[in-house]
C-alpha cells in the first residue's frame, strides 16, 4: 500500500501553482503522476495505444483549461476520475456499449504478495497467499475498489467518485467482498479457519476504521 | 494513524500488480503533450491582444458561415476526367481522389466508431487515428478496414487493387478469406470468386499520380493506355498490337496529357494521328 508522497498541504499548493499558469508546476505534475496514471489505465484496459491517448487529451486538457478548474488537495484522485471518464468514453465510442458491465472486460487489477524481508513464519506466507488468492477471484469493481483505496489511498467517497457509483454501492461491494472471502476461506481451509478469520475480522475492522 | 496496527502492516505485505510504462513511453508522451501545447501557445499569443478581437470576432462569423456551408455540403465526391483532388475529412484524415473517381463519405466521421467511405475509382488515403475507431473503404469488391494507415486503393475494371503505404489493413471480400497486409503489399480482388491475390510491391510504381507523375519501370504499355482511359477519358490504340505489350522504363509527367501522349509516342518511335480524345499510334 502506497500512500502519496506529497501531503494535502503540497497538493493544494502544486495545484495552484499550475492553476495560476506556472509551466514548471505542470512539468513535476507531468513528473509525479504520468506512471502512475499510466498503471491505472493500464489496468482498466489492457491496451497500451488507447491509454496513452487517453492520457494526452488529458494532460492537454487540464492544461489549456487550467484557468477554470477548480483547487484539489488531492492531484491523484482528481487525475484518476479524469482519466476513468475518458477511457469509459473512449471505449463506448469504440465497442458501441453503453453497458458499464462490459467496459473494463480486460480489467486486471491483481493482488500479488511482497516479497518479505524476513523469512516469518511459512504459516503466515502461507496464510497470505490464500488470503491473496481469494482476494483474487473476487469481481473486478471489488478488485478495484481495493485497489484504489490500499493501493492509491484513495478514501472510499474518492473511490467511488472515480468509478461513478455511490457510496452505498462502494460499502455493500466491499461488505459483500469480505463476506464472500470469509466464507470461501473457510471452506478451503477448516484447521487454519481460526487464524484466518481473525486476519479477516482485522481486515474488515481496518477497512471500516477507513471510513 | 494506522502506522502502529499491525493489520495495517500486514495489508501493507499485500500489493496489487501493475504493469510500468518504459521511460521511452513517458519521454515519448511527453513530447506529445508538449508538443501540442506550443501549438496552442502560438495560437493564444492573439487571443491575448485586444486589437485582434474584431478580427476574431469576423473571423468566426466567417467560420460560423463556413461551418453551416460544410455541414450542409454533399457528403459525396466526384472528378473529371484529368482532375485530381485532396479533401481533409472532419476526422482528419486526407483523401486524394485520382480522376475520374467517385467518393461517398459516412455520416459523423469525426465521432462514429466505424468510420465509411465508398469508392469507385482510385483514391490515396492517409487516416487519422482516432482512438482505435476504424476506417472502412468499401469498393465494389472488396472492403479495406484499417486504424491509421496510408494506402492506395484503386477500384476499376472489375478488380479492387490495394497498395498499402504504411501500417497495417485488412481487407475483406465476399467470396473470399480476409487477408492483413503489410506495408509495401499490393492486393488484388477480382469480382471472380478466386481468393485475394497478394504480392510484395514498390509502392511508388502505384501512388506516383497524386504528384501528376507515372513510374514506368516495366509497365506493360497496355496498362498505360487503360490509365489513360480510366483517368483521362484518352482513348489510344495502335496499329500494331504488338506495341500493347512492350515494357518501358523511366517516369513521365502527367501535367499535359497533350506532352504526354506525344512522349509516349516518341518513345515508341510511332507517328500520331489525332481524333478528338482519340489517338492512333502507328
Amino acid at each position: 500500500m502506497v500512500r502519496d508522497r506529497l501531503t494535502s498541504q503540497e497538493n493544494l499548493l502544486l495545484w495552484d501553482e499550475f492553476r495560476s499558469g506556472d509551466p514548471e508546476a505542470f512539468s513535476r505534475i507531468y513528473e509525479l503522476f504520468s506512471a502512475d496514471l499510466y498503471r491505472y489505465g493500464y489496468n482498466l484496459v489492457r491496451n497500451k495505444q488507447l491509454v496513452e491517448d487517453c492520457l494526452h487529451e488529458l494532460f492537454l486538457h487540464i492544461y489549456n483549461s487550467r484557468q477554470r478548474i477548480g483547487p484539489t488537495d488531492n492531484i491523484r484522485f482528481y487525475m484518476y476520475r479524469a482519466l476513468r471518464r475518458r477511457l469509459t468514453d473512449a471505449l463506448v465510442r469504440l465497442k458501441k456499449l453503453d453497458s458499464q458491465a462490459y467496459i473494463f472486460e480486460s480489467a486486471e487489477f491483481l493482488v500479488e504478495s511482497y516479497e518479505t524481508e524476513l523469512v516469518e513464519q511459512q504459516t503466515l506466507d502461507h496464510q497470505r497467499q490464500i488470503v491473496i488468492a481469494e482476494l483474487n477471484r473476487l469481481p473486478k469493481r471489488q478488485r478495484e475498489i481495493l485497489y484504489l483505496v490500499f493501493m492509491k489511498g484513495l478514501t472510499y467517497s474518492q473511490a467511488a467518485e472515480v468509478m461513478n457509483i455511490t457510496m452505498k454501492s462502494v460499502y455493500n461491494t466491499i461488505h459483500v467482498a469480505l463476506s464472500a472471502l470469509r466464507t470461501s476461506v473457510a471452506e478451503r481451509f477448516d484447521r487454519e479457519w481460526v487464524f484466518i478469520n481473525v486476519t479477516i475480522v482485522a481486515l474488515m475492522g481496518y477497512l471500516a476504521a477507513l471510513y | 494513524m494506522e502506522e502502529q496496527d499491525p493489520t495495517g502492516n500486514y495489508i501493507r505485505n499485500i500489493h496489487f500488480k501493475e504493469s510500468s510504462p518504459s521511460q521511452a513511453d513517458l519521454d515519448r508522451l511527453r513530447s506529445r503533450i508538449w508538443n501540442d501545447i506550443a501549438e496552442t501557445e502560438t495560437k493564444k499569443g492573439w487571443w491575448n491582444r485586444p486589437y485582434y478581437l474584431i478580427a476574431a470576432s469576423v473571423s468566426l462569423l466567417v467560420v460560423s458561415a463556413g461551418i453551416a456551408w460544410w455541414s450542409m455540403r454533399p457528403s459525396h465526391l466526384r472528378t473529371a476526367y484529368g482532375e485530381i483532388r485532396t479533401i481533409t475529412l472532419d476526422d482528419g484524415s486526407h483523401v486524394t481522389l485520382n480522376a475520374n473517381s467517385e467518393i461517398t463519405i459516412g455520416k459523423d466521421l469525426a465521432d462514429n466508431a466505424v468510420r465509411e467511405v465508398w469508392l469507385e475509382g482510385e483514391a490515396y488515403f492517409d487516416i487519422a487515428k482516432r482512438n482505435g475507431a476504424k476506417f472502412i473503404v468499401h469498393t465494389p469488391e472488396a472492403q479495406v478496414e484499417v486504424l491509421g494507415t496510408e494506402f492506395n486503393v484503386n477500384a476499376r475494371r472489375q478488380n479492387t487493387r490495394v497498395v498499402l503505404h504504411e501500417g497495417k489493413v485488412k481487407l475483406h471480400a465476399a467470396h473470399a478469406p480476409a487477408v492483413v497486409m503489410k506495408p509495401g503489399d499490393m492486393a488484388i480482388v477480382s469480382e471472380r470468386k478466386q481468393p485475394i491475390r497478394l504480392r510484395p510491391v514498390r509502392t511508388e510504381l502505384y501512388d506516383s499520380w497524386k504528384e501528376s507523375t507515372i513510374v514506368l519501370d516495366g509497365k506493360p504499355v497496355g496498362e498505360i493506355t487503360e490509365m489513360l482511359l480510366d483517368n483521362y477519358g484518352i482513348r489510344v490504340s495502335f496499329a500494331d498490337t504488338a506495341f500493347l505489350s512492350k515494357k518501358l522504363e523511366g517516369k513521365l509527367s502527367l501535367q499535359s496529357t497533350d506532352d504526354f501522349v506525344t512522349n509516349l509516342a516518341t518513345i515508341l518511335d510511332l507517328e500520331i494521328e489525332k481524333d478528338g480524345n482519340s489517338y492512333l499510334f502507328r
